[in-house]
C-alpha cells in the first residue's frame, strides 16, 4: 500500500524543532503543507549551502528536512488565506506559545490535532524561556557529563541538533497517538512537547533516579569510561575505534588478539581476567591495546575484531559512512534532486517494511504549492 | 476539546516485547503509558541488563539477592507499566507458551539480534505463521538481512553512537572526539522510530486488515539525522566534524564558566536581537561586534570576553537575568540542580507509582503529553516474573495445572520470594523533593 497516513493533511508552521517530524510524516504518506512567510522558512537560511543555487533555495538543511512537503506562502496578515488552509487540516504543528500564535482555536476544525513544540512546555515557571539545541542539553543534565575533565563540557554531536530532532520525533509519536485516539473519540486534541523534557528523555543513564540510587556525582570522563577496560575510544591509523569489553569472553578474545598481533604474552596472564585488576592497571591495558590499534585502520580493526566476537566499531566520520561497505551493499543511501537538477546523496528510509510505505519527493521551491491550495 | 475520560489511544492493544536495555524497552514503555498491555518476556538464563545491574544499596545485601533484579532504577525507567512474564524461550515448552501469547497480541516488538530471533524461531515468518496480521517491529543492530556484510556483528550500546557518527561530531575541534557514551542517543532515537513504525503499522492494519514487518536497522535509522552533512560531503567533499559548542549559524554560542567549582552557563545568542540583549546586559560600550560576520569570525575572542563576564556570576542567577532579556540560556544542570528545579518539579517530570517489591518507586515521566488522553503509570516495576501466571492464564488460556507443569519443567518461572519486601533508603523523604507525594509515614 501507499504510506499509511496518505489522506491525512498536515499543516506545519515550525522550524527546526518540528521539521524532522513532518519530513517523516510526509515519507509515510501524509500531505504536509509547510506555511512559509513571503521571505521563506527560517530553515532556508541554514548553512551549509549548495553552490550555484540562489537563496532561498540553497540551504541543504532545507533541501533535506523540507523533503516530501509542499510550500505554501501565506502573508502573516492574510487571515483569510490562513483560515482557508487550516479549515481542512487534520494536524497542525507549531513551535510557539498559544498567545504568540496566529492560529486561534476557531480556525481549526474540532477534529484537528494541534501539536505544539516549545522550549520548556506550556506550563511552569520557565514556560516563556527560550532555548536552543545547546541550552536544551544544558538543562537536561546531559551536557554536564559530556566532554573531557580539563575542558569545557560539550553538547552531544552539537552540529546535528539532536535535541531538536528528539523533540520532533516525540511530537510525531504524540500526533500519531492522537490520530489513533480520534478513531474512537471523533475529536482532535492537543499534543504538547517540551524540548527540555525531550532532552531529559535521553538522560536516564546520567539522570536523577539513578543518582538517587548511587549518590555518585557524575563528572565528565572524556572518551573512556571506568566501567571496564578496554572501554571507549582508541586511536588507530585513520582515526579511532570504539571498544567495549565488559564480559569475560570479550576480554579473552581481546587479550588473544593483542597477544597474537603484538607478541605481548603478559596480557594473556590469568590475573587480567579480573575486571578489578584491569581497572587498577588501566593505563597499562590501554597502552597494550593501543599497540594493537595504532598501526591499523578503522575498518581492519572493525572487521577483524568483530570476527573474533569483540564489541568493536569504527568511530565513523561522514565520509566513512557514505563509503561504508555494509550501507553500500544494503543500498541504504538514497538520492534527492536539488533545484538545479543536481542529484545528491541523502539518508534513505529510516526503516524497511514488507509493505511499500516510504516515498519522499524533493523539497519544494518557495511558494511552489501556493497556487494549488490558495489559487 | 476536553474530554479526559476518553479511552487511551492504545487501549485494547497487546504487545509482546522481547527487549534488552533501551531501544525496544523504551518504545514498549511509551506504548504501555498510552494504554497498551505490554507483556515483557524475561529470562533468568540470559536476563535483561536492567535485571543484572540491581541497585547500588542492595549489592552488599546477600539477604536481598532474590529482590535484587527488581531494584535497579533502570527497571521503571525502561519498563514502567508493563507486565513481566518469565519464559525460557530456548526450551520447547517455553517457546510454545510464547507462541500462544503471540497469537493473542497485536504487536511483536524486539531488539534481540536478528540471528538470535531466528535461532529462537521467532523471526517474522514464524511469528506471522501463528498470527498473520501482527505488526512485527524488530530493531537489530545491523538489519535482518543475512546477506548483508555486518549481519552477524555484535551491536553493543555504547558502540552505537561512535558507529553512526555521533562521537566524531562531539567535542572541541582541536581535541580527539569526546565520545558521548555516557548517554545513548541512538537507542532513544531508535525507540522513537520504533514507536512511529508501530503506530504506522497499527494504522495500516486499521485500513487494510493486514499486518506488517518493520525492520529497523539501528545502524541505518540514526543516520537519518545526518542528512545535510551527507549532502555536503557528496557535493563538495567537505567532511563536517566536531565544533565544540559553537554554531555554524552565528555567534556567540557556548558554555561559559561561572562562580564556583564546575559551574557553567550555556548561552545561545546567535541572532541579532539576542546578541544586542546580551551585549547590553554585559554593559558593552564598543560596537566592535555589531556585525554578525565579525562575531562569527572573531568568535573565540568573543567567547573570551563573555567568559570574563560570566565567571563572577552564580549560574542560576545569570541564566534568569539572560532569559529575562530574551536570551536563550540555562545553567549546565547537575542532578543536584534538577532535584531543586522548580520548573521540572512543577511539571511532575519525576513520577511515583506502586511497585510490588519496593512499595513505590521514582522514575522519569514521558516527554509526550496529550491533553485528552494523557497516559498513565500503573506500576513502577514490574518485578521479574511478577505476571507469569496471570498472563499465561488470562492471555494464553492455560490452566493452573498446565502453568505449574511449565514452571516445573523450567519453561517458565514466577517471581522469586514475592514476600520479600524492601523500601528504598530514600522512600521516607520522596515527598521532600517531589511535591504532591505522600509522606511515607502517613501511608
Amino acid at each position: 500500500m501507499a504510506g499509511p497516513y496518505s489522506g491525512v493533511r498536515v499543516v506545519d508552521t515550525t522550524g527546526l524543532a518540528g521539521a524532522y517530524a513532518t519530513r517523516l510524516f510526509a515519507g509515510l504518506g501524509a500531505e504536509v503543507i509547510r506555511l512559509e512567510p513571503p521571505h521563506g522558512s527560517p530553515l532556508r537560511t541554514l548553512a551549509p549551502f549548495a553552490e550555484s543555487i540562489e537563496p532561498p533555495e540553497n540551504s541543504l538543511w532545507w533541501a533535506y528536512l523540507g523533503m516530501g512537503t509542499q510550500s505554501v506562502v501565506v502573508d502573516p496578515d492574510d487571515g483569510d488565506a490562513l483560515a482557508q488552509i487550516l479549515s481542512e487540516a487534520d494536524v497542525v504543528f507549531e513551535d510557539r506559545l498559544p498567545e504568540q500564535s496566529p492560529i486561534t482555536a476557531d480556525l481549526l476544525p474540532d477534529t484537528a490535532i494541534r501539536t505544539t513544540i516549545v522550549p520548556f512546555g506550556l506550563t511552569g515557571p520557565k514556560r516563556a524561556w527560550k532555548t536552543s539545541n545547546l541550552v536544551s542539553w544544558a538543562a537536561s543534565g546531559v551536557l554536564y557529563t559530556t566532554g573531557f575533565q580539563d575542558k569545557v563540557p560539550v553538547a552531544p554531536a552539537g552540529h546535528l541538533q539532536l535535541a531538536l530532532h528528539a523533540s520532533a520525533a516525540s511530537a510525531l509519536v504524540g500526533t500519531l497517538l492522537a490520530l489513533r485516539a480520534r478513531r474512537t473519540s471523533g475529536t482532535g486534541q492537543e499534543v504538547e512537547i517540551s524540548m527540555h523534557e525531550a532532552a531529559l528523555m535521553f538522560a536516564p543513564e546520567t539522570g536523577v533516579p539513578v543518582f538517587l540510587d548511587d549518590r555518585v556525582h557524575r563528572e565528565r570522563s572524556g572518551n573512556r569510561r571506568d566501567l571496564g577496560r578496554p572501554f571507549g575510544l582508541y586511536p588507530c591509523s585513520d582515526g579511532f575505534v570504539s571498544i567495549i569489553v565488559l564480559m569475560p569472553r570479550h576480554w579473552s578474545a581481546m587479550a588473544e588478539w593483542v597477544a597474537e598481533t603484538t607478541g605481548n604474552e603478559t596480557i594473556m596472564e590469568e590475573v587480567f581476567q579480573d575486571l578489578g585488576v584491569r581497572m587498577e592497571s588501566q593505563d597499562l591495558i590501554d597502552t597494550w591495546v593501543e599497540e594493537l590499534t595504532v598501526g591499523r585502520t578503522r575498518l581492519e580493526l572493525f572487521t577483524e575484531g568483530q570476527r573474533r566476537g569483540i564489541p568493536i566499531t569504527p568511530v565513523n566520520t561522514v565520509s566513512a559512512l557514505v563509503d561504508d561497505p555494509h550501507l553500500q551493499a544494503a543500498q541504504y543511501w538514497s538520492k534527492t534532486q536539488l533545484p538545479n537538477e543536481v542529484e545528491v546523496t541523502v539518508p534513505g528510509a529510516p526503516f524497511r517494511t514488507n509493505s511499500d510505505w516510504w516515498n519522499i519527493t524533493p523539497a519544494p521551491l518557495l511558494g511552489q504549492h501556493t497556487e494549488l491550495h490558495l489559487g | 476539546m476536553s474530554n479526559t475520560t476518553s479511552q487511551l489511544p492504545l487501549e485494547g492493544i497487546r504487545v509482546f516485547e522481547l527487549g534488552i536495555a533501551i531501544a525496544s524497552p523504551f518504545c514498549g514503555r511509551l506504548m504501555a503509558h498510552f494504554g497498551a498491555d505490554v507483556i515483557k518476556i524475561e529470562s533468568q538464563l540470559s536476563p535483561d541488563v536492567v535485571r543484572i545491574i540491581g541497585s547500588a544499596w542492595v549489592r552488599e545485601r546477600d539477604d536481598l539477592a532474590a529482590a535484587a533484579p527488581d531494584t535497579s532504577p533502570y527497571v521503571p525507567e525502561m519498563n514502567a507499566s508493563k507486565r513481566s512474564v518469565g519464559l525460557e524461550l530456548k526450551t520447547d515448552a517455553g517457546r510454545d507458551a510464547a507462541l500462544r501469547i503471540i497469537a493473542e497480541c497485536d504487536v511483536f516488538l524486539a531488539n534481540f539480534g536478528a540471528r538470535a530471533l531466528t535461532e529462537l524461531g521467532l523471526d517474522y515468518e514464524s511469528v506471522a505463521a501463528v498470527n498473520p496480521n501482527i505488526v512485527y517491529v524488530q530493531l537489530p543492530g545491523f538489519g535482518s538481512d543475512p546477506a548483508m556484510p555486518y549481519y552477524p556483528f555484535v551491536a553493543w550500546g555504547p558502540n552505537q553512537a561512535p558507529l553512526v557518527g555521533l562521537d566524531d561530531f562531539t567535542g572541541h575541534a582541536a581535541d580527539p572526539p569526546a565520545g558521548i557514551a555516557t548517554v545513548a542517543p541512538p537507542d532513544y532515537m531508535s525507540a522513537l522510530h520504533a514507536a512511529i513504525a508501530t503506530l504506522s503499522g497499527l494504522e495500516q492494519r486499521e485500513i487494510t486488515g493486514q499486518g506488517v514487518h518493520v525492520d529497523i536497522s539501528q545502524f541505518e535509522t540514526t543516520l537519518a539525522l545526518l542528512g545535510p552533512f551527507v549532502m555536503d560531503y557528496d557535493l563538495t567533499g567537505t567532511i563536517h566534524s566536531r565544533i565544540g559548542n559553537h554554531s555554524s549559524w552565528g555567534a556567540p554560542q557556548g558554555v561559559y564558566p561561572c562562580a564556583g567549582h564546575e559551574r557553567w552557563v550555556a548561552i545561545t545568542a546567535t541572532d541579532t536581537e539576542s546578541w544586542e540583549a546580551l551585549s547590553s546586559l554585559m554593559g558593552a560600550t564598543s560596537n566592535e561586534f555589531d556585525s554578525a560576520d565579525h562575531r562569527m569570525s572573531q568568535r573565540e575572542e568573543l567567547d573570551r570576553i563573555i567568559s570574563d563576564w560570566t565567571c563572577t556570576f552564580d549560574p542560576h542567577d545569570l541564566a534568569h537575568r539572560l532569559q529575562s532579556v530574551g536570551v536563550a540560556a540555562h545553567v549546565v544542570s547537575t542532578n543536584e540542580d534538577l532535584l531543586h528545579d522548580t520548573h521540572t518539579m512543577s511539571r511532575n517530570w519525576y513520577q511515583v507509582a506502586p511497585h510490588a517489591r519496593l512499595g513505590r518507586d521514582v522514575f522519569s515521566g514521558c516527554a509526550v503529553k496529550l491533553s485528552d488522553t494523557p497516559g498513565r503509570w500503573t506500576d513502577a516495576g514490574p518485578s521479574l516474573g511478577q505476571h507469569t501466571r496471570e498472563v499465561l492464564s488470562d492471555v494464553a488460556g492455560m490452566s493452573d495445572n498446565e502453568i505449574s507443569e511449565l514452571v516445573a519443567a523450567n519453561g517458565a518461572f514466577e517471581q522469586i520470594e514475592p514476600e520479600t519486601l524492601v523500601s528504598r533508603p530514600w522512600n521516607d523523604w520522596i515527598h521532600l523533593f517531589l511535591p504532591g507525594v505522600d509522606d511515607a509515614r502517613d501511608l
